[in-house]
């Protein structure tokens, strides 16, 4: 309330001053400029001198006569003083001054001279001495008519000069009283002046302070703040922004932003500051920021607000939030999730392993319970067999026939013997009892110890054992897996090959295996076999008669892959030649 | 050429009319800082000048009229006039003294007769100096009005 009335005052009493400013400005200037016509001399107010000379010129007249009378003056002098107040007479008829002369009310005088001009006319024309009595009688009205004009016109010329001054002052002091209310409204208008002044540098401080203070508060804000004109220049820059963008303020401001990163040229960002220039307002998450020379990117949050004054959108102000944090707080919850995820899988399949395992347990004792119905059965006859014929012969028996026979029977029980054992292996490994233990180790010397006992074990049977290459020879394996893979290829060539036939037994390698290749000159297996040769419990249609259980070769698999290496049949058709490979010992250092 | 002929003019009726003192035709008698001394000059050897013509309203008559005569300035170089004013005295004695840079500053003029009649002695002839009024309006002032003097009778140069 006391500020509308402060500033109705603060509007309404200069707009009055102006305006009692102007009116009085403008009736001083016209009273002014009726003062300056009306100093003006007008010729009729000379009149008191003009008729003062008429009168002078009649006198001059008579007087001349007067002396004409005593012969002191020519009758041309006569002429010459009539001739003047003949003009005088008529410069009095003239325009303005007879209107003057009939102002005063001498216009029927006037007449009257000018009757008496005509008359004394011919007197002067004529003139011879003695007449001057007569002339200077004619001219008795003038001089007396002529002084009461004179007299008349002094007094109008005085009324009138007196009541022009009377006018003039009065103007004067209209003029002055004029000036004096300007002097107040000037007074008024300069006061209104002074305070608006005071009020605006006032304003203009408390505008800079404010000014001064949000500056302050953009510059020291931890978050990126910068603002783009309608044209898309950037007009601000803070500190926070710079160390975010790394461009500095004097780069940025007055360029384009998406001159000053290619972060601002990406289309979501491009979009957004479009829609603040319509006026909406933007969010955007973890953006990727891409600082100069820099590989690793800053995650800011962006949020974008259209900029107004007056109700127009000017531009649009962006903050920049440095999201890092989150970022990282997200991506350690998406690495949580997926190493759950990854041990949830190991779990399963650890669990679908077990099973897996569980149920070949099962499947082994099945199959042990069949293989022992028909592989055990036959040495067990034997060795039956063999007991009772000894029972049967009693003391007839031969010395050298009980010893045969009990050497038969006693084979039988050591074939059963071995056939357990594996059987036993097999459970072992299935239970991942079996581990491996890899050193260095010499393979030739493993293979000299494998194939001097198989020598003891089979007499009838030679072995070639061929080095490729001495010295080089040294794996790392486990040595005791390494001797049964190779006692089982070496059984499994004695086994199956011919009587008489030989068996050859090569260790060579390449950069980074040893490889043991056992060859027999057997019968070939047929390709349908070859791939089933290595599963559980298989048995070639070779192996008919032969006593077995089916595991050996997937055993020897299995341990020669426990320890890096591998077992496999060679391909050709000349007999059967499986390969034991091992990784150097150099590979394994490397 | 009209000049040096008006010159001619002026030295001829210098020295025709220098002795003769107020003779019976004589309207205009020149005085004071003049080759000479004295002048008395008639009616022909004015007209002799040459002669100008002027349109003005005057103070004392209604209207405008036509003025004929000479330039003053005429007058006064033909006489070689050195002098800085010159009193002009009437018939009736009235004398006023005019500044010669008037002369040189507006076409001032002796005129000898009104809307091509002649001035009378017993008007305002036979000769009235009449300034150029209407066309400068600082001649407008009450001060150049006194400066017409009619009936004009004898020049002193100053």
């Amino acid at each position: 309330m006391t500020r509308l009335r402060t500033s109705v005052i603060g509007l309404l009493l200069p707009s009055v001053a102006v305006v009692v400013f102007a009116v009085l400005l403008t009736f001083s200037l016209s009273r002014m400029s009726e003062i300056e016509n009306a100093m003006r001399v007008e010729a009729e107010q000379n009149m008191l001198w003009v008729l003062h000379q008429s009168e002078v010129a009649a006198l001059r007249l008579a007087e001349i006569t007067a002396r004409a009378d005593l012969d002191e003056a020519e009758p041309d002098d006569i002429a010459l003083r009539f001739d003047i107040l003949v003009s005088r007479i008529a410069l009095l008829n003239d325009g303005p001054q007879r209107r003057f002369m009939d102002k005063l009310g001498y216009g029927d005088g006037l007449d009257r001279l000018n009757g008496e001009i005509q008359r004394i006319a011919p007197m002067v024309a004529g003139f011879a001495p003695g007449d001057g009595a007569r002339l200077r009688a004619a001219l008795e009205p003038f001089p007396q008519l002529l002084g009461r004009a004179a007299n008349a016109a002094m007094i109008a010329d005085w009324d009138e000069v007196g009541g022009r001054l009377e006018t003039h002052r009065s103007q004067l002091r209209q003029i002055i009283a004029s000036l004096a209310g300007i002097m107040v409204a000037g007074a008024v208008l300069t006061i209104t002046l002074v305070q608006a002044l005071r009020l605006s540098r006032q304003r203009n401080r408390m505008l800079r302070r404010a000014r001064d203070f949000s500056e302050l508060l953009i510059s020291s804000s931890g978050e990126g703040i910068l603002a783009v004109d309608r044209a898309g220049r950037c007009t601000l820059w803070n500190d926070a922004a710079a160390e975010m963008v790394g461009k500095s303020g004097e780069h940025a401001v007055g360029r384009f932003l998406a001159e000053v990163g290619g972060f601002f040229d990406t289309a979501l960002v491009r979009q957004a500051v479009a829609r603040a220039f319509t006026g909406e307002t933007t969010q955007l998450g973890l953006q990727p920021l891409f600082r100069q020379d820099c590989d690793i990117p800053l995650y800011v949050d962006l949020r974008f607000f259209p900029m107004r004054n007056d109700g127009q959108i000017v531009g649009a102000i962006l903050f920049m939030h440095d999201a890092s944090d989150s970022h990282a707080a997200q991506q350690k919850d998406a690495q949580d999730r997926d190493r759950l995820e990854e041990l949830v899988a190991e779990r399963t399949r650890e669990l679908d392993d077990a099973l897996k395992r569980e149920r070949s347990a099962a499947d082994l004792y099945r199959n042990f319970a069949a293989m022992v119905s028909h592989q055990f059965r036959t040495p067990l006859a034997v060795a039956d067999s063999a007991l009772q014929r000894l029972i049967r012969r009693g003391p007839n028996a031969q010395p050298q026939e009980v010893a045969e026979r009990a050497s038969r029977a006693r084979d039988a029980i050591a074939g059963l013997t071995r056939l357990v054992e594996s059987t036993l292996d097999a459970a072992r490994l299935d239970a991942g009892q079996i581990g491996a233990r890899r050193v260095k180790c010499d393979l030739a010397e493993i293979l000299r110890t494998v194939c001097h006992r198989q020598r003891a074990a089979a007499p009838g049977r030679r072995i070639n054992v061929t080095q490729a290459e001495p010295g080089e020879s040294f794996a790392f394996c486990d040595p005791a897996h390494a001797e049964q893979v190779l006692e089982n290829l070496l059984s499994n060539a004695d086994k199956y090959a011919a009587a008489g036939v030989d068996i050859s037994v090569i260790l060579h390698g390449d950069a980074d295996r040893l490889f043991c290749d056992v060859h027999n000159a057997g019968s070939p297996v047929a390709e349908a076999d070859r791939a089933r040769l290595f599963q559980r419990n298989y048995r070639g249609a070779n192996s008919a008669g032969i006593a077995g259980t089916g595991i050996g070769l997937f055993m020897a698999r299995t341990l020669a892959r426990m320890q890096g290496g591998d077992v496999t049949l060679q391909p050709g058709s000349d007999g059967m030649t499986f390969r034991m490979a091992l990784p150097r010992i150099e590979v394994a250092q490397r | 050429m009209l000049g040096e002929m008006v010159a001619v003019v002026g030295m001829s009726l210098l020295v025709g009319t220098a002795a003769v003192a107020a003779d019976a035709g004589t309207i205009l008698q020149v005085t004071g800082r003049i080759a000479g001394e004295t002048v008395a000059l008639e009616h022909a050897e004015l007209q002799e000048l040459p002669q100008i013509e002027l349109e003005t309203s005057t103070v004392v008559t209604d209207g405008t009229h036509k003025f004929t005569g000479f330039l003053m300035r005429d007058l006064m170089e033909n006489l070689r006039a050195d002098g800085d004013r010159v009193t002009a005295v009437a018939l009736n004695d009235y004398a006023v003294d005019i500044p010669m840079a008037d002369f040189y500053d507006y076409d001032v003029i002796v005129a000898y007769s009104m809307d091509d009649i002649p001035l009378g002695r017993d008007d305002k002839g036979p000769l009235w100096i009449v300034y150029p009024r209407d066309d400068h309006q600082e001649l407008q002032d009450i001060r150049y009005d006194y400066r017409w003097v009619w009936q004009l009778s004898r020049l002193e140069v100053q």
